[in-house]
């Protein structure tokens, strides 16, 4: 038993539920950990299906999945991985309108999706209900990652300032297996209340130059998320 | 002394490869405006159509957020910007 956890820390994953946005570059590397450390239900939202393209990066998935929901394929190896987990399997999109239900009984929601204007709902999310929001990132070899509690620290949206045009990213896989990775110790430190997390502060990590940089990161006083401009 | 600008490896193109450029103000607006100067190519990457900062740009000054009004924000002889490309795939 590793001490920081103990007895008492594991029934605390077990009794958690985690909403995993996205099953995909970081999805599967959020899950396969999170399932193995015996966090008890996972729920995993994705609408798409696996694509050969995928496969570099998504570990979820296998070549035996290609035209499967990914939700689907995930679900097949996180149970075969660890059958005590309960998977939640939700095959959609994350909308305004579906939001709040995907978060719902949820005790923390980890942004493992493709485009930062879903990013934001989620964001705006887990301020509304209080939950923690643990950020990541990816494109090429490089990652982003950081907590947020909602409340105590600065938000996803305090670093807005214009829109982010839509753009394919092309990732090597290992980018989200480090980026997902510090993502899943995250959770894990957090739901057994243990450890310092990554909040108030971005890591980006650099594959090619093999670095990590961090740096502060303040409260917006102009946040619409979480400052005094907040859309009620 | 100067201030230095450290470049994320996509704005590297546009000046010969270097990862670092001193320059000159007294403001965060004003020494990219400067490095600008130095290398033009970078001002569409750094800078939206309306002259505000690019959203796909971060600012960060001796390692931290500079936000709000990061343009505005003072520098002095010695400072660091960090200039971050956004990262949005998953």
């Amino acid at each position: 038993m590793i001490p920081e956890i103990g007895e008492a820390g594991q029934e605390k994953l077990k009794k958690a539920k985690v909403l995993v946005a996205g099953a995909g570059g970081l999805g599967s590397p959020i899950c396969i950990y999170l399932a193995a450390a015996g966090v008890g239900t996972i729920r995993l939202v994705d609408q798409d299906t696996v694509d050969l393209s995928n496969l570099n990066r998504q570990v979820l998935h296998g070549q035996g999945d290609i035209q499967r929901p990914k939700v689907q394929s995930a679900r097949d190896r996180l149970t075969s991985l660890n059958d005590t987990v309960t998977i939640e399997i939700h095959q959609q999109t994350i909308s305004e309108e579906s939001i709040d239900g995907l978060v719902e009984s949820c005790d923390a929601i980890v942004d493992a999706l493709d485009n930062i204007s879903t990013r934001y709902m989620l964001n705006k999310a887990a301020i509304t209900h209080q939950l923690p929001f643990f950020h990541g990132a990816v494109r090429g070899f490089e990652g982003r990652a950081m907590t947020i509690i909602p409340g105590r620290t600065p938000c996803l949206r305090c670093m807005y300032h214009g829109d982010v045009p839509k753009e394919k990213f092309p990732v090597i896989g290992v980018a989200p297996a480090v980026i997902g990775s510090i993502q899943s110790t995250e959770v894990i430190k957090y739901l057994i209340g243990t450890g310092d997390l990554l909040t108030d502060r971005m890591l980006i990590y650099d594959g090619m130059s093999m670095e990590f940089k961090e740096f502060k990161v303040s409260k917006n006083p102009q946040c619409d998320h979480c400052g005094e401009k907040m859309e009620k | 002394m100067a201030i230095h600008i450290n470049l994320h490896k996509t704005h590297r193109q546009y000046t010969e490869g270097k990862e670092s450029v001193d320059v000159a103000g007294r403001t965060v607006g004003e020494c990219l405006k400067d490095l600008i100067r130095q290398y033009p190519p970078l001002e569409k990457e750094v800078f939206g159509k309306n002259g505000k900062l690019s959203g796909i740009v971060e600012v960060y000054l001796n390692g931290a957020t500079a936000y709000p009004d990061e343009l505005a924000k003072p520098v002095k002889d010695g400072d660091t910007i960090q200039l971050v490309y956004f990262l949005a795939g998953g």
